[in-house]
């Protein structure tokens, strides 16, 4: 009986994290979809992503100039756009990090560093995807669309469920209780 | 890390790799069947609501194609790419990977269950898709028969989908699922590890 009505809390606290991750992905993505936002935060932030990943390339001995979002080499161009600037993992991500059950201060500590860990990750993505397309075109959209967008969403989500179980036994030494992650 | 929350994040880490290269080797196998299968039910979707019902889509080299019986036939018919919309489907596989023992009978059928809702999510997607394509692209036709209020909605529903919905979605679906299996994994690493101590 008690084991039953444990069982059903769980669910509810489950349930209850399922919905408040939905409802600020939808918040997360109206604020970052605003054309105002867009023009002010988005752009910028997704031509330094393009400008330090030419950086990178540049010294990795690529030779890329870049105009824009847009990273060009002699035989290749790619647009960074909402997709390959990171943010839709960041959204995942910082929607999953807020929905849960933990201390404010755990939680801004878990968003800067998801932040910056799934910014760097997809630095990696967008270098890997020029050299690609320069190198080995043929395998460009396979690797952009299929294999690199779900390894830095596969990698957003090991760091939310890290993030979720080291709260989870911190709260647990301190004798607090949690939910969602049960 | 301690040893034990190290093992626990290299055998998850082993589990969602070959969960992800699994669901890869399915998606790429079945795709074309897949596609079909979804066209054919948004058609239905998109039928139900149009009046008269006059849409028609297909599927053919990893597009979606749209008909519509009242285009003027000069226009030309439009294409969609069928990849972006269901290769969420590997990341399905990899996040029920995770679980301690993903190939028992109980997990495979969640795995399933969790297709199914997926495949839920990819009709409304390209509901939204088609929807979307014919409030904003198709020029004059779309500002005939669209106001400002309908072209926002459609296009920014298809835009949630593309730019959150497509990640998020199997991640909801798994999180949902994984809470129904048995307390052992529903208590996760750390509570176990508490008990081996």
């Amino acid at each position: 009986m008690a084991q039953g009505s444990r069982g059903s809390s769980q669910r509810r606290r489950s349930l209850g994290f399922l919905a408040r991750f939905c409802a600020l992905l939808v918040l997360l993505y109206v604020a970052v979809a605003l054309r105002p936002v867009d023009r002010a935060v988005i752009v910028p932030f997704t031509g330094a992503v393009a400008r330090i990943s030419a950086a990178i390339l540049n010294a990795l001995g690529e030779p890329v100039t870049v105009a824009g979002t847009e990273i060009r080499s002699t035989a290749f161009a790619v647009a960074i756009e909402n997709g390959c600037n990171g943010l839709e993992t960041v959204l995942l991500f910082a929607s999953a990090v807020l929905a849960f059950p933990a201390p404010w201060k755990r939680r801004v500590a878990g968003l800067l560093l998801g932040f910056a860990a799934i910014e760097l990750f997809n630095l990696v993505r967008v270098v890997t995807l020029v050299w690609i397309g320069g190198h080995r075109p043929a395998f460009f959209s396979a690797s952009h669309t299929i294999l690199w967008q779900s390894l830095v969403v596969l990698f957003g989500v090991s760091l939310f469920l890290l993030w979720a179980a080291r709260s989870r036994d911190t709260l647990a030494g301190s004798g607090q209780g949690t939910a969602a992650g049960r | 890390m301690k040893r034990g929350p190290r093992r626990d994040f290299l055998r998850a880490a082993g589990h969602a790799l070959a969960g992800f290269l699994l669901g890869l080797g399915f998606w790429f196998a079945l795709s074309a069947p897949y596609e079909r299968l979804l066209a054919g039910t948004a058609e239905v979707l998109l039928r139900a609501v149009e009046m008269p019902a006059v849409t028609h889509l297909s599927s053919r080299d990893g597009e979606i194609l749209v008909e519509r019986g009242d285009l003027p036939p000069a226009e030309p018919r439009p294409g969609l790419p069928a990849a972006d919309l269901h290769f969420n489907l590997a990341l399905l596989a990899a996040l029920f990977a995770l679980d301690r023992r993903p190939w028992e009978a109980s997990r495979v059928a969640a795995f399933l269950a969790g297709c199914a809702l997926l495949f839920a999510v990819h009709a409304a997607a390209l509901f939204f898709q088609v929807r979307s394509l014919y409030a904003t692209g198709l020029g004059p036709w779309s500002a005939a028969h669209y106001g400002p209020v309908a072209r926002n909605f459609w296009s920014g529903g298809f835009h949630f989908y593309q730019v959150a919905g497509r990640f998020a979605a199997p991640f909801a679906i798994w999180w949902l699922l994984r809470q129904e299996e048995g307390t052992e994994a529903r208590e996760g690493p750390g509570r176990r590890r508490k008990t081996r101590t």
